[in-house]
């Protein structure tokens, strides 16, 4: 990895964070909700890091490109307005983590 | 790699990986406090936010100095950047662009004529006394190392492993450095609330925005610098890491401690920097 494509990533986490930001603004209107969890938003945060963690298992795509669009959709739900993202990102970094170490260990 | 282009992309390297640390400990303190805490990429919008307002200049402002200052904080820093990451110079230089950085907040709160700004001024020399000595530590780098050059210190490191392990005292007293610098630190005097917001208090819009740019490569740069030269080679995921493990730590330790009375901060300071070197040379001579 050269100092460009960390560049890109750096980059693909900042789009991702505004585009969350500004579209949780727009589809939660109540101030601070930390218990419901959006099944959009977990449906967002698994693939995307599925696609960080675990993107040697994707092969049709270049490695970098799938890092790429999956820490784009990974700071999608991270950045989202305070009080949303939280139980979707865990839940999604937990998941990918289990599937990591289950292709480690086989 | 053209060698310019090293460079644009090492400073905006910088510039956001220090503004996303930044935000993130924010976001940390916060949860600590029991606050939701701003989103974050707060910081970075908060400084982009700046270059599209309207620059004001008060009346009492030393032109051209008042604005002169702000770009010539932006510049040391892009120059640490180059002697750093890109060119893994002397760590003297950098020490030296740490110097002349503790000047630019002086300049820059005197030069405002801002009584709050002329505050965080004296502060700024109360301070750089207190932290020069605390940057001063890294001569046991070259006690230890026999050189204060970044890359040779590096290869030091691959044979001998980290320095962290062999001059422990030395890398505490860099990371109290670290943590005078980061944002509503104990020994954040130069920009305590009391006086609004220091020497950046009178500097708006662009001006503004060129300090907030500076700040975050200053954060990225301290914490290059500590990871480089305590710890050793590392890649650039561990870096990241090491750089939000750091952070985080430096976050937890800002949310449970009140800013201290200047004179109280500076002798702390000091008297850590009087442990961390006489310290660390007792213990490299036993």
């Amino acid at each position: 990895m050269n100092d460009a494509t960390y560049l890109i990533y750096i980059i693909s986490f900042v789009l991702g964070s505004i585009v969350g930001l500004v579209l949780s603004y727009r589809k939660y209107t109540a101030p601070y909700v930390t218990k419901n969890i959006d099944i959009i938003a977990l449906i967002v945060s698994i693939i995307g890091w599925m696609l960080v963690i675990n993107s040697h298992l994707i092969t049709f795509i270049p490695i970098y490109l799938s890092i790429t669009i999956g820490i784009f959709l990974v700071a999608l739900v991270l950045g989202m307005r305070p009080g949303y993202g939280r139980y979707e990102t865990v839940i999604g970094f937990i998941l990918a983590a289990v599937v990591w170490i289950g292709t480690v260990l086989v | 790699m053209n060698l310019m282009l090293n460079i644009l992309l090492n400073v905006i390297i910088a510039f956001l990986i220090g503004t996303i640390l930044i935000g993130l400990q924010r976001k940390i303190m916060a949860r600590i406090q029991g606050r939701p805490g701003p989103p974050i990429i707060q910081h970075l919008l908060h400084t982009l936010k700046f270059f599209i307002k309207e620059s004001a200049f008060p009346k009492t402002a030393a032109m051209p100095f008042y604005v002169a200052i702000t770009a010539m904080l932006f510049v040391i820093w892009v120059a640490a950047v180059i002697d750093g990451p890109v060119t893994e110079g002397s760590l003297l230089l950098i020490f030296a662009i740490y110097t002349i950085q503790k000047i630019g907040e002086h300049n820059a709160g005197s030069s405002s004529g801002s009584p709050y700004g002329k505050m965080s001024c004296v502060r700024a020399v109360y301070s750089a006394a207190a932290e020069v000595p605390l940057f001063a530590v890294l001569i046991i780098i070259y006690l230890k190392a026999g050189t204060m050059n970044i890359s040779s210190i590096i290869n030091y490191q691959s044979i001998h492993g980290p320095l962290l392990f062999t001059i422990p005292l030395a890398a505490i007293m860099f990371f109290v450095l670290i943590l005078s610098k980061s944002q509503y630190s104990p020994f954040a005097i130069t920009k305590g609330k009391d006086i609004v917001s220091g020497y950046e208090t009178e500097h708006f819009g662009l001006l503004r925005g060129y300090l907030m740019i500076s700040e975050s490569i200053a954060w990225y740069m301290l914490l290059w610098v500590f990871l480089t030269v305590f710890i050793g080679p590392l890649s650039l995921p561990a870096y990241l890491i090491g750089m939000v493990v750091l952070s985080t730590i430096v976050a937890f330790i800002n949310a449970v401690t009140p800013i201290l009375n200047p004179n109280h901060s500076v002798m702390m300071q000091v008297s850590l920097a009087f442990i961390g070197i006489a310290g660390s040379i007792v213990l490299l001579m036993i």
